[in-house]
């Protein structure tokens, strides 16, 4: 190699250097230790059974909507409009208040539980702990949702739906549920608002979308999320964080380079950058709680230093998962 | 402007290269470690902020390599060592003198005054101007430089660091010719004296010298002298009883106030006498010692203030001694009779006497010396030195002249060893005859009608040869009778009548040592070891410590090694009082002028100094990512 091939080759994009970024990332391969062994499967069934204190089980269908309706749960009051059965007028209040107002119940019906996986290289960034934590939040779920007899769908998505686990029911048929996730992988580009848009064109049955992902979209975090509500699912935001992330091990002149799209930077890593990195990743962390809090949509952090049974009874603690 | 180091043409090249190649590194982007991150959205918040200020970035770069120009020019610029046209024209040309004697090893200042005079001589070298040039040199009893003419400071450093006094006068005199010598033709020359002006008459000092041009400064060093010397210490075996010893000391109080002193003397290591003396001002009081015994080879003479407390120059205080080594010899008497020369032989306690009549020539055994009484038979092997009393004709040594009768000494050789001390002239003989000696021969002593006592050497051995019977004579009535025989049978063991108990420090000593070696070890009183040559039988050396010297020379079958003394004994250094001025040819010398610290007019320092700044703001800048 001569000198000018080595000017050339140090002045060329890394991207280019290193050949395909998912190539070198993208490819979170499946590890060889089993992620939904004996001792997950034990947690599971635990966490089944502490889901269930918090409703009554049914026959039909377990899970209680919003969809007010003909249910015998009582869920509001709402003023009475010309043409409302006058059955559901609650005449007690009429006679207290002299208002009319109606009651509503809430309607019960088995519901459609979607977990849309984030399979971008991203989530397999370092050693794949956010893709595990993923998975198992995914499995440990559906779990519950296929326990309560709710019609329980996973996707992998990037930026399309790379996979899909036909609609399924019944606890039984975990273990479909756990080939799945063992099947797909980290590879492609974050890009959840064209591959949601997909997910919602081939999913006509309404219910709860819980949208599992880095949210490192470099179309913004926003689009996705927005395309669920817009659509009528109800979105659950989990969002697998990596604090490690927060904190990279760099020092001096270095030229970063996304692992998904390998846009390339020139950076001098000083203490006080690391500070202000840390600074901008609590923001942004912070920039999604803020609008997911804005469009009650629920959010819930998942940490990867945390064990997954722990998130799991705090995404039941957070409610909105299970009502 | 001038520029003393690289030539002008040089520097532009060197500054050409080393410019571009700085532009060209500056421009050249050193490749960076790629490295992956998760999300690079998260990195351009952070950079947002820089690349609304990148104009500002491009000029901190190019201030960056302002600022590596900048070092590079004031690095090039120091190599040409600039100096204003001015000042190559004239500089100083310095001698150094710096006083080494036993004085400046006076303590009245912290912590001597030899470490004050290179302290001092360190500020002079400190205030040289960039074009002057400056000697250092040693001066004690012999000058040492120890730097060239030069103007490098760390050459100085070092010379200035070699300094130490010792224990000896300063030829100050030698000094200064020494510097008038190295200063003869230089522009400006200077004469620094670093003394503490015990140097004795400065009119002596200045005579047949010429200082004309020539500046003489002088630095005082020193502050008081309060002091107590030995200044003589000598011992001596009694020729005829060599078991005892005298000794002869000399203590002096250089002080104007009386003094008690306490003095103690030491043989082989045990102390032998403690007395108490009182001197007055300026009192030197000499004290003998007589019929001492206790010591068979060395002695040591200490004081100390009675006070208890130490005088400011503790080097003469302390005298050393070395008596003259006994040894047993074995004497061959070949005599048919003679009473006066048995009865001789009996005083000195450490002959082995062995006589024999002529006929039982030659016994067995070894022999130092052997005395033929009357008789001259074929010499033996095993006989050694040889002494003829009254040889006879056929088989002595020396041949018959003519037979002579009432005569004496006339003439003797009173420096000879064997007669020194010794009254001759009295001696009265009846009969005898006088020699006929070689070329080669020494005639010792001689009557009117010729030599009578003759020395020599034949096959190798010494002889002596008296020519009468010493009982024809009143000659074995007198004292020098034993004398005589015993400093005869001295010389030929050797052991010298006129034996130096002490060396002086200073001088240039002879020390007897076996004339078949070309060299010698000496091993000082510090215990380090030199290689001093031989010359005639003497080791020459110009010792500068007071102490027990051990001289080894390589000598077949195995090696000989003696010892000696050496002592400051010098009154003059002695008096330690400092004077604050010195009169040197004709006129006061000066205090230093013109020696002012930073005050260099060299250049390039000052670059080099800048480039120093400049390379810190640099790195300041660069850690602080003034400049990233």
């Amino acid at each position: 190699m001569g000198v000018l091939d080595f000017f050339k080759r140090a002045a060329a994009p890394v991207s280019r250097r290193l050949g395909p970024v998912s190539r070198r990332f993208g490819s979170h391969k499946p590890e060889k230790a089993d992620l939904f062994g004996d001792d997950f499967q034990k947690k599971l069934e635990t966490l089944a059974i502490v889901s269930r204190r918090v409703f009554a089980g049914r026959q039909r269908a377990e899970r209680r909507t919003k969809k007010k309706g003909s249910g015998i749960e009582f869920a509001d009051h709402r003023d009475y409009t010309a043409g409302d059965d006058f059955r559901s007028v609650d005449w007690n209040i009429y006679q207290r208040f002299g208002r009319l107002l109606v009651r509503l119940y809430e309607e019960e019906e088995d519901l459609s539980i979607y977990f849309i996986v984030d399979c971008s290289t991203s989530m397999g960034f370092g050693d794949g702990k956010k893709f595990d934590q993923a998975r198992r939040l995914a499995a440990a779920l559906a779990y519950v949702g296929l326990a309560n007899l709710d019609r329980v769908t996973i996707v992998a998505a990037t930026d399309e739906i790379v996979s899909r686990m036909p609609t399924t029911r019944g606890k039984g048929r975990i273990f479909k549920v756990f080939d799945f996730l063992r099947r797909i992988h980290c590879d492609g580009q974050t890009g959840l608002g064209d591959s949601l848009k997909t997910f919602v064109a081939q999913h006509k049955r309404r219910g709860l979308a819980v949208l599992i992902s880095d949210l490192y979209d470099p179309a913004g975090f926003e689009a996705g999320i927005n395309v669920l509500r817009y659509n009528k699912f109800e979105p659950y935001v989990l969002h697998i964080v990596d604090p490690a992330e927060a904190h990279p091990t760099l020092k001096g002149d270095v030229r970063i380079y996304d692992c998904e799209t390998g846009e390339e930077r020139e950076v001098t890593v000083t203490a006080k950058v690391l500070e202000r990195m840390e600074r901008a990743w609590n923001e942004y962390k912070d920039d999604i709680e803020r609008f997911c809090t804005k469009n009650q949509v629920p959010y819930f952090a998942a940490d990867v230093g945390i064990p997954f049974d722990e998130l799991v009874l705090g995404v039941f603690r957070r409610g909105g998962f299970l009502r | 402007m001038l520029f003393a180091g690289l030539p002008f043409a040089t520097l532009v090249t060197i500054a050409a290269v080393a410019g571009g190649l700085t532009t060209v590194f500056y421009i050249l982007k050193l490749r960076r470690r790629p490295v992956a991150v998760p999300f690079s959205r998260i990195w351009e918040r952070i950079l947002r902020d820089k690349e609304a200020t990148s104009w500002w970035s491009r000029l901190k770069r190019l201030l960056s390599l302002l600022l590596q120009l900048a070092l590079l020019s004031l690095l090039i610029l120091a190599l040409g060592d600039p100096r204003l046209a001015g000042s190559l024209v004239q500089g100083r040309n310095v001698v150094v003198l710096v006083d080494a004697s036993a004085s400046m090893k006076a303590r009245d200042v912290d912590p001597t005054r030899i470490d004050r005079a290179k302290a001092e001589v360190k500020k002079l070298v400190r205030g040289l101007g960039g074009t002057d040039r400056m000697l250092i040199a040693r001066m004690d009893a012999a000058i040492m430089p120890l730097s060239t003419m030069t103007g490098e400071m760390s050459d100085l450093d070092v010379a200035v660091d070699q300094l130490h006094a010792t224990d000896t006068r300063a030829d100050v005199k030698r000094g200064l010719r020494f510097a008038l010598d190295s200063l003869r033709g230089l522009s400006k020359p200077e004469i620094v004296l670093v003394s503490d002006g015990a140097v004795g008459d400065p009119k002596v000092l200045s005579e047949n010298l010429d200082f004309e041009g020539v500046e003489v400064r002088y630095v005082p060093v020193g502050k008081s002298g309060k002091n107590v010397a030995v200044t003589g210490f000598s011992v001596r075996r009694y020729p005829l009883d060599k078991a005892r010893y005298e000794v002869m000391l000399e203590v002096t109080n250089t002080n104007e106030e009386p003094v008690d002193v306490e003095l103690t003397l030491i043989g082989d290591g045990q102390i032998v006498d403690v007395s108490r003396l009182s001197l007055q001002g300026n009192e030197r009081l000499p004290r003998f010692y007589k019929d001492l015994a206790g010591a068979s080879r060395t002695l040591e003479a200490k004081i100390k203030l009675a006070t208890g407390e130490s005088d400011d120059l503790s080097a003469d205080d302390h005298a050393f001694a070395l008596m003259p080594e006994r040894r047993r010899a074995r004497v061959l008497v070949v005599t048919p009779g003679n009473t006066y020369l048995e009865a001789t032989l009996l005083l000195d306690e450490y002959l082995d006497v062995t006589s024999v009549s002529p006929a039982k020539y030659p016994p067995a055994g070894n022999f130092d010396v052997t005395i033929f009484d009357g008789v001259a038979p074929p010499v033996a092997p095993n006989t050694g030195g040889s002494l003829y009393l009254n040889p006879p004709d056929e088989g002595g040594p020396v041949k018959h002249a003519k037979a002579i009768t009432e005569f004496g000494f006339d003439v003797w050789d009173k420096k000879h060893p064997i007669v020194r001390w010794m009254s001759m002239g009295d001696i009265q003989v009846a009969k005898g005859f006088s020699f006929k000696p070689e070329k080669e021969d020494k005639v010792i002593g001689a009557s009117e009608a010729g030599p009578i006592l003759v020395a020599g050497r034949r096959s190798g051995r010494k002889f002596v040869a008296l020519g009468f019977d010493p009982r024809d004579s009143d000659f074995v009535l007198r004292v020098a009778w034993p004398l005589f025989v015993l400093n005869t049978i001295n010389d030929f063991i050797e052991e010298d009548t006129s034996y130096v108990s002490s060396y002086f420090t200073g001088e240039v000593w002879n020390i007897p040592a076996p004339s078949g070696a070309e060299v010698a070890t000496l091993k000082a009183p510090d215990g380090k070891t030199h290689q001093i040559p031989i010359k005639e039988g003497r080791a020459v050396y110009l010792g500068d410590q007071a102490g027990f010297y051990e001289l080894t020379v390589k000598t077949e079958p195995e090696a000989t090694t003696s010892m000696f003394a050496a002592n400051l004994s010098n009154i003059d250094e002695s008096r330690i009082k400092p004077s604050e001025t010195l009169e040197l040819g004709g006129k006061p010398a000066a205090l230093p002028s013109g020696f002012d610290p930073g005050m260099r007019r060299e250049i390039w320092l000052y670059l080099l100094l800048a480039a120093v700044i400049v390379s810190t703001i640099e790195w300041f800048t660069y850690h602080k990512r003034v400049t990233v």
